[in-house]
């Protein structure tokens, strides 16, 4: 902190104030991190110590006898999967929206966007039936359509709003040069909207990295499970591994952590975004 | 939440061309996932919901039946909705004025704001099962730290299982939502009150305007659009909220924190009752009252005169 603050009573007390805050805000983040790398035993006799040793290897341990490898790589291949989709048809679409005039094209719109408020529950049952009878249920595959249709309506109406925003200038140059419809928006409206198209892509990873509902509901074999589901597994044990449970717990943290890291304020954007008027 | 990005008028050049096929080609793959997995479960939840439909059996229609049970007799059903309404008319308002305390302690340009607003956002990065957990450790009654706090200031006959008991599960529950939404609906607030108009404070400012006084007069009123969309987004967050209360609760004890979605989950694929015609009318009269309260929250807090700067 800079010497420069005048530090009445009053300021004092808002850093205090705020600083107790923080402790709540980010203090059970922090412990689970500490007990991800202490031993269950460790745990037991002070929960609330920081670690002796660090127990690197449970991390290992987790992976492979936790099974929680696999459930990685399911979350891995599903949240990406999904979010290409996502990417590329809600690009499409969004561009379509912004750019063109065509009949219905404000009912289409409301139609999607309208989508956003809806709870989860009136689609979840019917959309089990569907991909009951198309042998898509219990399959990675179903669960991707299934996010790409949840997440659809937020990637349009960030893409839509901010494709309306680019000069149409750009657009009448491409066209007097002879670009196709398909190119201006490949070669156009795609590299300009890069930073809205960055902001969906972070924002669709981390909501779907911890989706649960769907999962819970449409994955069923243990081999085919996201880190949520694989997590909950444990909790249900009448034994909990509190040490292991933390460690997964941590697998699971660790590469939001990294995403937030890196790209913080373009995910505090995207999350936001409906918000924000 | 109504679209209002900036439109295009139609006087701009190129807009006029229509071409069919390349709108189409646009529009198609969105659409097709649209309708296949949005529009077509809606529909056909509400279908569901007049008939009994088990499965390997032809579905039996029922008429009004199911709504006439979950409406007039289902007790547990009553509970949920008791629940859940709570949860999401107390949730927007405690969240939101916490968040406008955060938002103002860091507009007064305290140092490390920017690391204040990172540091306070997280929690709802991380998804309702870790957070589950987590809290249930907290909660617990043994060596959870809320317990661990209350005895160290020698209140330990307040110290109980937090989650264990039917009186204290769902307030600790919407604890858990308030410590989670607070820093983001925070974050929003900032962002508003950072984009609102400086003369206007200023003036304030000349006018020897106190501080309550540029609050209530001046933030608060112009960043009320905001505050709008956040209320609208926490209850509908709460109106939906299934994760939390499965990984730690699972709606009890003693149906005290079911909540209509833990319901609808339970009756359409944990109890063996295999009839999903039931649970498709809760949630049908679900989708209604989430709609209707939408539409009201936003009439109410929106039919105030607009402040024009």
């Amino acid at each position: 902190m800079t010497t420069s603050i005048r530090f009445d009573l009053k300021h004092g007390f808002l850093v205090v104030a705020l600083a107790l805050y923080t402790a709540f805000a980010a203090g059970p983040f922090l412990w689970v991190a500490s007990m991800s790398l202490r031993t269950t035993t460790e745990i037991s006799a002070e929960p609330y110590a920081l670690p002796d040793t660090l127990h690197f290897s449970k991390f290992a341990i987790a992976w492979t006898d936790g099974n929680y490898g696999t459930y990685f790589g399911n979350s891995v291949i599903v949240v990406l999967s999904a979010v290409a989709v996502l990417t590329v048809i809600g690009a499409m679409a969004a561009h379509c929206f912004a750019r063109y005039r065509f009949p219905f094209r404000r009912f289409l719109y409301f139609l999607v966007f309208s989508t956003i408020i809806f709870p989860p529950q009136i689609t979840i049952i019917a959309l089990f039936q569907i991909l009951v009878e198309y042998g898509l249920f219990n399959t990675r595959t179903g669960l991707v359509l299934a996010y790409v249709a949840f997440q659809l309506p937020i990637t349009v109406y960030i893409l839509e709003s901010f494709f309306a925003r680019i000069p149409s200038d750009l657009y009448d140059a491409a066209r007097m040069d002879g670009y196709s419809e398909w190119e201006i928006f490949w070669r156009i409206s795609l590299p300009v909207a890069m930073p809205a198209l960055s902001t969906t892509v972070i924002l669709n990873t981390i909501l779907l990295w911890n989706e649960f509902l769907y999962a819970v509901v449409l994955i069923t074999d243990d081999d085919k499970r996201t880190l949520p589901l694989g997590i909950q597994k444990y909790m249900g044990d009448q034994l909990i591994d509190i040490g292991m449970l933390a460690t997964g717990l941590m697998i699971a943290i660790v590469p939001v952590v990294i995403v937030y890291v890196f790209f913080s304020e373009k995910l505090i954007q995207g999350m936001t975004a409906g918000a924000i008027k | 939440m109504e679209h209002t990005a900036g439109r295009l008028t139609s006087s701009e050049p190129g807009l006029g061309l229509r071409p069919v096929g390349a709108i189409a080609g646009f529009l198609a793959p969105a659409l097709i996932i649209y309708f296949a997995f949005t529009a077509y479960p809606v529909v056909r939840t509400i279908w569901n919901s007049f008939f009994q439909v088990f499965p390997n059996r032809p579905d039996e229609f029922v008429g009004w039946a199911n709504y006439a049970t979950l409406l007039f007799e289902d007790r547990f059903f009553h509970r949920a909705v008791g629940n859940t309404l709570v949860w999401a008319l107390i949730s927007p308002v405690v969240e939101i004025a916490i968040a406008l305390l955060l938002a103002l302690a860091l507009y007064a340009r305290v140092p490390g704001s920017r690391f204040f607003r990172l540091a306070w956002f997280t929690p709802v990065l991380m998804s309702y099962v870790v957070v589950g957990i987590i809290w249930t450790w907290i909660f617990n009654f043994d060596w959870g730290i809320a317990n661990g706090m209350l005895r160290a200031v020698g209140l330990d006959h307040w110290a109980q299982a937090w989650l264990g008991h039917p009186d204290t599960a769902l307030p600790s529950l919407i604890f858990v939502t308030t410590w989670m939404w607070a820093g983001f609906n925070m974050v929003v607030l900032l962002a508003a009150m950072h984009s609102l108009p400086s003369e206007v404070l200023e003036a304030a400012e000349l006018d020897n305007c106190g501080w309550m006084a540029k609050l209530r007069y001046i933030v608060i009123p112009l960043v009320r659009p905001t505050i709008l969309n956040l209320m609208v987004l926490s209850f509908v967050g709460k109106m939906r909220v299934f994760d939390l209360v499965w990984i730690t609760t699972r709606g009890g004890p003693l149906w005290s924190t079911e909540t209509v979605s833990t319901y609808v989950y339970k009756r359409a694929f944990n109890w063996n009752t295999f009839d999903l015609g039931y649970p498709c009318a809760i949630a049908t009269i679900w989708f209604v009252v989430v709609l209707g309260g939408v539409l009201i929250l936003t009439g109410l807090l929106r039919s105030r005169d607009k402040l024009e700067y």
